[in-house]
C-alpha cells in the first residue's frame, strides 16, 4: 500500500479497504459478474459505459446532483472548487453539510476517486453527464468558453477580446485563457455586465438556467450582436448561439444548480393513529383479503375461465371475475394476480386450455388463517408481475391481459420494498399522504423516476447538427417545475400503497406492526433497514447503506418474513365463531367468520345475503332444496341447525325445511332403453316372475308398465322367446308393423384407380423446377467460393467478404478502437445484403461498434453479429 | 372490541339486539341509519345516501356518523365505507335554497363547481333564472319543489333554508284531559316541528292521528289534512273534535259528496286526483287559503299526482304520516325531497314493548287444496291463477272453522274478491263492506262492531286504511293484492290497538298450498318478519283437529312433516 497519489481508478481500489470494496461490490453488483480477475480487470468494469450508466441511475438527487457539478468542473477538482459549485458564492449550510456524504457516496460506488484535492469523476461517468448539444445536463449550463470557441478563427477571438477591453494576445490558447479568466472573476464581469443593455441583461436571464442556446437570424439584434462581440454568446452552429459555461456560472453566483436538494424531502404532514387502531384495522384487512382469494377460488371450484390465445383472462372474464368478487376491475385483476403470484391458480395447459385452481391450493385452503396469509404475503413481496398495468397497453400497442405475459415490471419489488421501509421509518401507527412518499422516492432515484422504464438509456447516435436550439423563452423551470407522478415508479409506489392496504400490511394508511417485521432486520444480511431514517443516515459513508436498503427481499427472506409477520398477525384475526343466530324472517347471522365445515354446509344450505365481518345467509326454498339434492334429509338439515343455532330454531324455518322435503323428490326421473305395457297386471307379473326375463332387467314402475335396460328389438326378441306375441309401439303409441328393411350405405363415391407412379409433368412444372435448381446450384456455389479460402494467415481475396470468427473480430475492433486505425470488415444488412465496409471503430459496447463509415462519410453504429469478418488495412489504404 | 354493531361491506349494520349495549347503538345510530329488519336477535340496518342526507338535515355530521359506527363496531369499520359515509354527507349542504332580499328565491353554492356541474345539467336549467354572482342563481319560486327533486336525483341534494310562510293564524289547543300525548307522540311532533317538514313513520295504532294534531297545535295555523278516503276523514274529523280546542264548524270535509273549506279542512286524496276534461278541478283547494300545515295521512300512498301539487307547495310546512316509507313504486326518494325527510320512526315492536300497541299472533294457516281444486288450478289462465288460488272452497272452509272458533271474539274478515266476500258474508251471516256501501251505511256497521252488537264483519279492501275497529281481536285475511307489503302491515294494524282486556291480537292468514298464493303471501310476509313480527306456519287440517289451546301454545308445535 503507498501513500502516493494514485494515478488511476485501479490504483486507487488497491488503496481500498476490503469493506470498502465489499461495498462497492454490494452497491454495483454487476462488477460481479463474472467476477473480475484482478482489480484492473475491476476498475475497467466499473468504467464500462453500461455499468456507470446502471450506477449513476441509482444515486439519488444530491449524489446525482454532486456527480453533474464534477461533470462540468475542471478534472481533477479541489473539494473546495466543488463546494462552491454546489454551494454558490453565498454559500449553503444544509449543502456544505451534505456534500462530504454525497462525494463519499460517489467514491464508495467507484464513480468518483481521487484524493480530495484531486476529486475525479470516472471518465464515462464524465461523458455522460457533461453537457452536450445534444444531452443539455440538468445543471442547465453550456459549454465553457475553450470548448466554444474551438475552431473559430485567431482574428474573431481577438475581436472579442478587444471588445471585452482586454489586451490582445500573441495566439487563440492565451486569447480563450484571458476571456476565460474575465468570466471567472466576479468584479470585472459584474463592471463589464454593468454596461450591458437592458435587453442583454433580459436575454442572459433567460438562458441563464438552460437550456443555455438560443438562436438568432443573421443579423442580431443590437442588444444580441452587444452579446456577440464580447463572447458573452458564443456561435453554437450556423443559427444558434450558446451562453458559455463560465458567464452562466458568474450569472447564477456561482452554482451550478438552479435549486440543490442535500436533504430528503420531509415525510410529513403525518397523521398520527392509535397504533392499535391501525393493527386492527389491517388484520380486518388482511382477513377480507384471505376471504377474497377464497372466494376467487369457489368462484373457480368447477374450473376457470378459458386461456386467451395470446395469454391471459378475456376483459369479459376480468369483469364477471369482479362482479363475482364484488369489486373493481383492476382489483379484480389484483386478486388474480396475487393468486397466480402464490401458486394458487393457474392455467391447465389442457388443449382447450382454461385456468383453474392448483392442488396447492387445496393444501393453502387447509392452513390456519395467518399461515395463508403469510403465503399470500410472501408471494406479493418479491413479485414483479404488476396487476396494475392490466388493462392498459404496452409500447407495442397490445392490450396486456390479467394473468397474461408483459406484465412483469422488474423495478416493482425494490419499489415496494422501499415504500415499505419509508412506511416503516414513521412512528407506529403514522401514515404520510402519498405524495410526500412519492416525492421523497422520487429524490431517491430521479433518474429512475425520470425515464420511462421501457427505454433503456442506451448510447444516443451522435447528433447531426446541434440539436433542437430552444427558443431561449422557454426558459429553466426544469428544476422547479412540478415532478411528474405517471413514471413507472411513482405508479409502482402508488400500487404498493393500494395493494398493501388491500393485504393488510398496512392499516388506513400506516405500516401495522405486523407489517414492520416483513422488512429484513439488523440480524438479516444488509444493514439495518428499520433505523435507516434516510438513505445517508449512517455517518459511515458506506454508500451499501443505501443499496442495502433499497435490495428488495429475495423470495426465500420474504417467506421467512411474512412467516414472522403472521406469528404477529395471528392473534390480531377474528376468531372463527361456531355458531349462527337463526331468525323469523328466515335469515342466520354467523356473527364473524365461521368455522370452515360450518361454513361450508351453511352455504349449501342457505344463500348468502350480506358478507364482512359477520355473513347473513338467508333460507329460502331453492337453497333448502339445493342441501336436500346434496344429499342431506330434512332431519339432518334439522338437526344440524339446532346444533348450531344459538338461538332456537324459528318455528317457519323448521317448518320450510319440511315443506320442502315434503315435495323433494315427489317426481322421479330414470333412463330406461324400452318399455312393456299391458293391460293385464297378471301377464306382467308372469314375465317378471320367469328367469328367462332376467336378463331383460325389466323394473315394473307401475302396475301396468315395465321398464327396461335393454333395447326395443332385443325386448321383443326376448319377449318372443319366451313365448309372448309382443308388438312394437312408435312413440305416439301405434303399433309399428316390423318388415325385414334393405340395409344401404349412406352416399359413397366409387374409389379412383391408384397409378404406378407420378402422372408425367407438364411444360409449366418442368420449366418452373428448371429455373428454382438453376437458381438454388448459383446459389450454392456463391455460397462456396469465401468458404473455400484459406481462413487463417491468407490475406483476404481482393472483392471478397473478410470472415473472422466472432472472437477474433471483436478483439480486432476492440484494438482498432484503441489505436484508433480504421479496419475493412464484411457487413450483412438487415435485408441480407453483403457490402464491404471500410470504418474506423469509435466505441465498441452492448454487441454494437460505433464507428466512423469511410464508405459512406458518416457515423454509424453496427451490430456486431452482422460483421462477417474484419481485417486490418494496409497503412496506406485510406 | 366486542361492541353490539357489525358493519358490513355492503353497508349494512348488524345490531345485535340482546347486547347489552345494544340500545346505546341504536339511539347512536338511529339518525342517519334505516331500520331495514328488526326480527328477534339481529336487526338490519342500511346506510343510504338518503339516510345519511336525512342526518345532516338533522343537524349530525359526518364525524358523528363514523364516530358511533367505529365506537359501537365489533370488527374494524372497512375504510373504504367511512370515506364513502364522509363523502356522502359532504354532498348535502353544498347547495342551498334561501331567500334573498331582493332576488326571491336563490340556489347558491359553497363549492362553485358543483353549481357548474348542475347548472350544465338539462333537467336543470329550466329551472333557474339568472346568475346573480358565480356563486347563486335565481329560482323560479314556483320551482321549488321541482328543483330539490332534481338535485336529488343528481347526487347533489339542497338544502332548504327559504323558510315556511306562517299561514293564516288559527288557534288550535290540544285539550289533554283524560289523556296525554304518550311519550314518543311528543317526540315526534317536536321533531317534525324542529326539522320544519319532514314525515314521521309510526305503526299502524300507534296513533299517527294525535302526532298530527299535536303538530297542528303547534302551527296554530289553517291547516289542511290530506287522506285517503272518506271514512278516514270523518275519523280524522271525530278524532280532533275529541282530542282538540276546535269544534265541528271549524272542521270542513271536501269530498266527493261535501265541498267545505273551513280553518281546517280534511280532504281526500280521491277528490284532488279527480280529472276532468284534462285538468284537475279541485286543485284550487290548496290555493283557497293561506295554509299553515298541510297534513299527507298515509304518505307511503301518495298518488303520483299528489307529488306534482306538493311539488308547488315548498313554502307551507308538510306533515307526512305513514307506517312504512316502503313504497311499492319505489319514489322514496319524492317523499324524501318533496316533503321533507324522516323526521322520526320507532319500531313497532319497541312500541308494543311499552304496551301501546296489542301484541299479535300472526299464524299463516296452509290450506291443501283437494285435487280437483288442484288440477283446476294447474289448468287455470295465468292472469286467473291467483284469483282461482285465493278464492277455492277449501280455504273458505277454513275460514269459516276459523271465525267459529273465535266465536264471541270481534273477529274481521278481509279479502280483496267481492263474491268470495259476499259468499263468506253469507256463510257466517255477516254484514259484508265493499265499495258500492255508502258511507252512512259503513259508519253504522262500523258502529255497530264497536258496540260489539256485531262480532263478524267482512271487508273488502275499502277497509284497509284508517278505519278504527278499537276492539277488533282477531283478523283473517283470505285474499290480497297480490304481494304488496304494505297492505299486509295495514292489516295487521287493525288488531293492533291496544285491548281494553289486554287479550292478544290473533292474524289469520288463510294461504292455499302449493300455488302463488303460498308465493304472495311469502313475500307479503317478509315485511311483518321484519318488523318482528313472525308468522307462524300450520297445516290447516292440524289447526282444524286441535284445541284451542294447543294453538296458544303453538309455538312449540312441532312443524308437520
Amino acid at each position: 500500500m503507498t501513500t502516493a497519489t494514485p494515478r488511476t481508478l485501479a490504483e486507487e481500489l488497491r488503496t481500498r479497504s476490503d469493506r470498502g470494496l465489499a461495498g462497492l461490490l454490494r452497491a454495483r453488483p454487476d462488477l460481479l459478474n463474472p467476477v473480475p480477475g484482478d482489480l484492473t480487470q475491476l476498475a475497467t468494469r466499473a468504467g464500462t459505459r453500461a455499468s456507470v450508466v446502471r450506477a449513476v441511475e441509482r444515486l439519488d438527487t444530491f449524489a446525482l446532483q454532486t456527480a453533474e457539478a464534477l461533470a462540468i468542473a475542471p478534472d481533477p477538482c479541489p473539494y473546495p472548487t466543488l463546494a462552491a459549485l454546489m454551494a454558490g458564492d453565498a454559500g449553503n449550510a444544509a449543502v456544505a453539510a451534505a456534500l462530504p456524504r454525497a462525494v463519499a457516496a460517489l467514491r464508495a460506488q467507484a464513480l468518483v476517486w481521487g484524493p480530495d484535492d484531486r476529486l475525479r469523476l470516472v471518465r464515462t461517468a464524465r461523458e455522460l453527464l457533461t453537457p452536450s448539444p445534444a444531452r443539455p445536463s440538468p445543471t442547465g449550463l453550456g459549454p465553457t468558453v475553450a470548448e466554444a470557441t474551438a475552431g473559430m478563427s485567431p482574428g474573431r477571438i481577438q475581436e472579442i477580446l478587444a471588445a471585452a477591453g482586454l489586451p490582445a494576445t500573441h495566439d487563440p490558447v492565451s486569447a480563450v485563457a484571458a476571456l476565460t479568466g474575465l468570466f471567472c472573476d466576479r468584479v470585472r464581469m459584474a463592471a463589464l455586465l454593468d454596461t450591458a443593455p437592458a435587453e442583454a441583461v433580459a436575454v442572459l436571464d433567460k438562458l441563464l438556467w438552460g437550456p443555455p442556446y438560443g438562436a438568432v437570424t443573421d443579423r442580431p439584434a443590437a442588444h444580441l450582436q452587444w452579446l456577440l462581440d464580447r463572447g458573452l454568446l458564443l456561435p453554437a452552429g450556423a443559427r444558434n448561439v450558446v451562453l458559455p459555461r463560465e458567464a452562466a456560472l458568474h450569472l447564477r453566483a456561482g452554482r451550478a444548480h438552479h435549486t440543490p436538494e442535500p436533504v430528503p424531502p420531509a415525510l410529513d404532514p403525518a397523521t398520527a393513529r392509535d397504533p392499535k387502531l391501525v393493527d386492527n384495522a389491517a388484520a380486518s384487512q388482511a382477513f377480507t383479503a384471505l376471504a377474497t382469494v377464497e372466494e376467487l377460488l369457489k368462484e373457480w371450484d368447477l374450473g376457470g375461465p378459458p386461456v386467451l390465445r395470446a395469454g391471459g383472462l378475456s376483459v369479459r372474464d376480468l369483469k364477471r371475475t369482479a362482479v363475482a368478487l364484488d369489486t373493481t376491475e383492476p382489483l379484480a385483476a389484483f386478486w388474480l394476480e396475487l393468486a397466480y403470484a402464490a401458486g394458487l391458480i393457474a392455467s391447465d395447459g389442457e388443449a382447450d386450455e382454461r385456468y383453474a385452481a392448483t392442488p396447492a391450493a387445496e393444501d393453502w385452503l387447509q392452513l390456519p388463517d395467518h399461515q395463508r396469509w403469510a403465503a399470500l404475503v410472501a408471494a406479493w413481496l418479491p413479485a414483479t408481475r404488476t396487476p396494475g398495468v392490466v388493462g392498459t397497453a404496452d409500447a407495442k400497442g397490445r392490450a396486456l391481459a390479467a394473468l397474461g405475459p408483459h406484465l412483469d415490471r422488474s423495478p416493482a419489488p425494490e419499489v415496494r420494498h422501499r415504500v415499505l421501509t419509508l412506511l416503516a421509518t414513521l412512528p407506529p401507527g403514522t401514515s404520510v399522504p402519498e405524495r410526500a412518499l412519492l416525492s421523497r422516492l422520487r429524490w431517491e432515484r430521479p433518474l429512475r423516476a425520470a425515464t420511462p422504464a421501457t427505454q433503456p438509456p442506451a448510447a444516443s447516435p451522435p447528433p447531426q447538427g446541434p440539436a433542437q436550439a430552444a427558443p431561449p423563452s422557454t426558459a429553466a423551470d426544469s428544476a422547479a417545475g412540478p415532478a411528474p407522478t405517471d413514471d413507472l415508479r411513482s405508479r409502482l409506489a402508488q400500487w404498493t400503497l393500494v395493494e398493501a392496504e388491500l393485504l393488510g400490511v398496512t392499516g388506513r394508511g400506516a405500516l401495522a406492526t405486523h407489517g414492520r417485521t416483513l422488512l429484513r432486520t439488523t440480524g438479516d444480511t444488509g444493514p439495518s433497514a428499520e433505523t435507516d431514517t434516510g438513505p445517508r443516515a449512517e455517518t459511515d459513508a458506506d454508500a451499501s447503506t443505501i443499496a442495502g436498503a433499497l435490495t428488495p427481499l429475495t423470495p426465500a427472506e420474504a417467506t421467512a418474513t411474512a412467516v414472522r409477520a403472521a406469528a404477529l398477525l395471528a392473534p390480531l384475526l377474528p376468531e372463527p365463531v361456531d355458531h349462527v343466530l337463526l331468525q323469523a324472517d328466515l335469515t342466520a347471522v354467523a356473527p364473524g367468520p365461521l368455522r370452515r365445515p360450518l361454513a361450508e354446509a351453511l352455504a349449501v344450505l342457505a344463500d348468502i345475503e350480506s358478507k364482512g365481518g359477520a355473513t347473513v345467509y338467508r333460507f329460502t326454498p331453492a337453497s333448502v332444496r339445493r342441501a336436500l339434492d346434496a344429499g342431506r334429509s330434512a332431519a339432518e338439515l334439522q338437526e344440524f341447525l339446532t346444533t348450531h343455532s344459538r338461538t332456537p330454531v324459528p318455528q317457519p324455518l323448521a317448518y320450510l325445511i319440511d315443506d320442502v322435503a315434503r315435495k323433494h323428490g315427489q317426481l322421479r326421473v330414470g333412463a330406461a332403453s324400452a318399455y312393456v305395457r299391458c293391460d293385464d297386471d297378471a301377464l306382467l307379473s308372469e314375465i317378471l316372475a320367469d328367469r328367462r326375463a332376467a336378463a331383460l332387467r325389466l323394473r315394473r314402475l307401475a302396475p301396468t308398465v315395465l321398464a327396461a335396460q335393454t333395447a326395443p328389438e332385443q325386448l321383443l326378441d326376448g319377449l318372443r322367446a319366451m313365448g309372448y306375441a309382443p308388438a312394437a309401439e312408435s312413440a305416439a303409441g301405434d303399433v309399428l308393423v316390423a318388415r325385414a328393411d334393405s340395409y344401404r350405405t349412406p352416399p359413397r363415391t366409387a374409389p379412383t384407380p391408384v397409378p404406378d407412379g407420378p402422372p408425367p409433368p407438364d411444360r409449366t412444372l418442368l420449366e418452373a423446377a428448371v429455373r428454382a435448381i438453376r437458381a438454388g446450384d448459383l446459389a450454392a456455389t456463391a455460397e462456396r467460393k469465401p468458404a473455400a479460402a484459406p481462413a487463417d494467415t491468407a490475406p483476404p481475396t481482393p472483392g471478397a467478404l473478410p470472415r473472422t470468427t466472432s472472437a477474433e473480430t471483436l478483439a480486432t475492433m476492440q484494438a482498432a478502437v484503441l489505436t484508433s486505425s480504421p479496419v475493412w470488415i464484411g457487413y450483412v444488412n438487415a435485408d441480407g445484403a453483403a457490402s464491404q465496409r471500410v470504418i474506423a471503430p469509435v466505441r465498441v459496447e452492448g454487441g454494437y461498434v460505433t464507428a466512423y463509415d469511410h464508405t459512406s462519410d458518416e457515423v454509424r453504429t453496427y451490430p456486431l453479429h452482422r460483421i462477417t469478418g474484419v481485417s486490418e488495412l494496409a497503412d496506406d489504404a485510406v | 372490541m366486542n361492541g353490539p354493531l357489525i358493519v358490513q361491506s355492503d353497508k349494512t349494520l348488524l345490531l345485535e339486539v340482546d347486547h347489552e349495549l345494544a340500545d346505546a347503538c341504536r339511539r347512536a345510530i338511529a339518525p342517519f341509519a334505516e331500520l331495514e329488519r328488526a326480527p328477534e336477535h339481529i336487526h338490519t340496518y342500511r346506510l343510504t345516501p338518503l339516510g345519511l342526507w336525512n342526518a345532516r338535515a338533522a343537524g349530525h355530521d359526518a364525524e358523528q356518523v363514523v364516530d358511533a359506527l367505529v365506537q359501537y363496531s365489533r370488527y374494524p369499520v372497512p375504510h373504504a365505507l367511512l370515506v364513502d359515509v364522509a363523502e356522502t354527507m359532504s354532498r348535502y349542504g353544498r347547495l342551498t335554497l334561501t331567500k334573498h332580499p331582493a332576488h326571491g328565491l336563490v340556489l347558491s353554492s359553497t363549492d362553485r363547481p358543483v353549481l357548474e356541474e348542475i347548472l350544465r345539467s338539462k333537467k336543470v336549467q329550466p329551472l333557474v333564472g339568472a346568475r346573480i354572482d358565480p356563486d347563486s342563481v335565481v329560482v323560479h319560486p314556483s320551482e321549488r319543489g321541482q328543483i330539490k327533486q332534481t338535485l336529488l336525483k343528481l347526487g347533489w341534494p339542497a338544502e332548504d333554508l327559504a323558510g315556511y310562510v306562517d299561514g293564516e293564524a288559527h288557534p288550535i289547543e290540544l285539550d289533554e284531559s283524560g289523556w296525554a300525548l304518550r311519550p314518543y307522540q311528543a317526540q315526534a311532533v317536536e321533531g317534525f316541528w324542529h326539522g320544519g317538514s319532514g314525515v314521521v313513520v309510526l305503526p299502524c295504532g300507534a296513533g299517527k292521528t294525535l302526532v298530527g294534531a299535536g303538530a297542528m297545535a303547534q302551527a296554530k295555523a289553517t291547516t289542511l289534512i290530506l287522506v285517503t278516503n272518506t271514512v278516514s276523514a270523518r275519523q280524522w274529523k271525530h278524532e280532533l273534535v275529541k282530542r282538540t280546542s276546535l269544534t265541528e264548524d271549524e272542521i270542513g270535509e271536501y269530498s266527493g259528496t261535501k265541498k267545505e273549506i273551513r280553518p281546517v279542512t280534511i280532504a281526500t286524496y280521491q277528490v284532488l286526483t279527480t280529472k276532468r276534461k284534462g285538468v284537475y278541478p279541485h286543485l284550487e283547494l290548496f290555493d283557497s287559503r293561506d295554509w299553515g300545515l298541510i297534513v299527507y295521512d298515509e304518505v307511503h300512498l301518495l298518488p303520483a299526482p299528489v307529488f306534482k301539487f306538493t311539488a308547488d307547495l315548498q313554502a307551507r310546512r308538510r306533515l307526512g304520516l305513514t307506517a312504512t316509507l316502503v313504497r311499492e313504486d319505489g319514489r322514496e326518494s319524492d317523499v324524501f325531497s318533496l316533503i321533507g325527510p324522516k323526521r322520526f320512526d320507532a319500531p313497532w315492536k319497541e312500541i308494543e314493548a311499552q304496551g301501546y300497541i296489542a301484541p299479535a299472533d300472526c299464524v299463516e294457516v296452509r290450506v291443501d287444496l283437494t285435487d280437483s281444486e288442484r288440477l283446476a288450478y294447474a289448468t287455470a289462465e295465468a292472469e286467473e291463477k291467483y284469483r282461482f288460488c285465493a278464492t277455492t272452497d277449501s280455504k273458505q272452509r277454513v275460514t269459516e272453522a276459523l271465525v267459529r272458533r273465535h266465536a264471541g271474539e270481534q273477529t274481521l274478515v278481509i279479502g280483496q274478491y267481492i263474491d268470495q266476500l259476499d259468499e263468506l258474508g253469507e256463510h257466517l251471516d255477516a254484514p259484508v263492506i265493499k265499495g258500492e256501501t255508502s258511507n252512512a251505511q259503513r259508519e253504522k256497521l262500523f258502529d255497530a262492531f264497536r258496540e260489539g252488537e256485531i262480532s263478524v264483519l267482512v271487508v273488502s279492501k275499502v277497509a284497509n286504511f284508517s278505519i278504527d275497529l278499537p276492539e277488533a281481536t282477531v283478523a283473517i285475511q283470505v285474499s290480497g293484492t297480490f304481494g304488496s307489503r304494505q297492505e299486509e302491515a295495514q292489516r295487521l294494524g287493525r288488531v293492533l290497538r291496544p285491548k281494553a282486556d289486554g287479550h292478544e291480537a290473533r292474524f289469520y292468514s288463510v294461504v292455499a298450498r302449493d300455488t302463488i298464493d303460498q308465493d304472495f303471501a311469502a313475500h307479503r310476509q317478509r315485511f311483518l318478519a321484519e318488523q318482528g313480527y313472525a308468522y307462524r306456519i300450520m297445516d290447516a287440517h292440524e289447526l282444524l283437529t286441535t284445541g284451542g289451546d294447543d294453538l296458544t301454545a303453538g309455538e312449540d308445535d312441532p312443524a308437520p312433516a
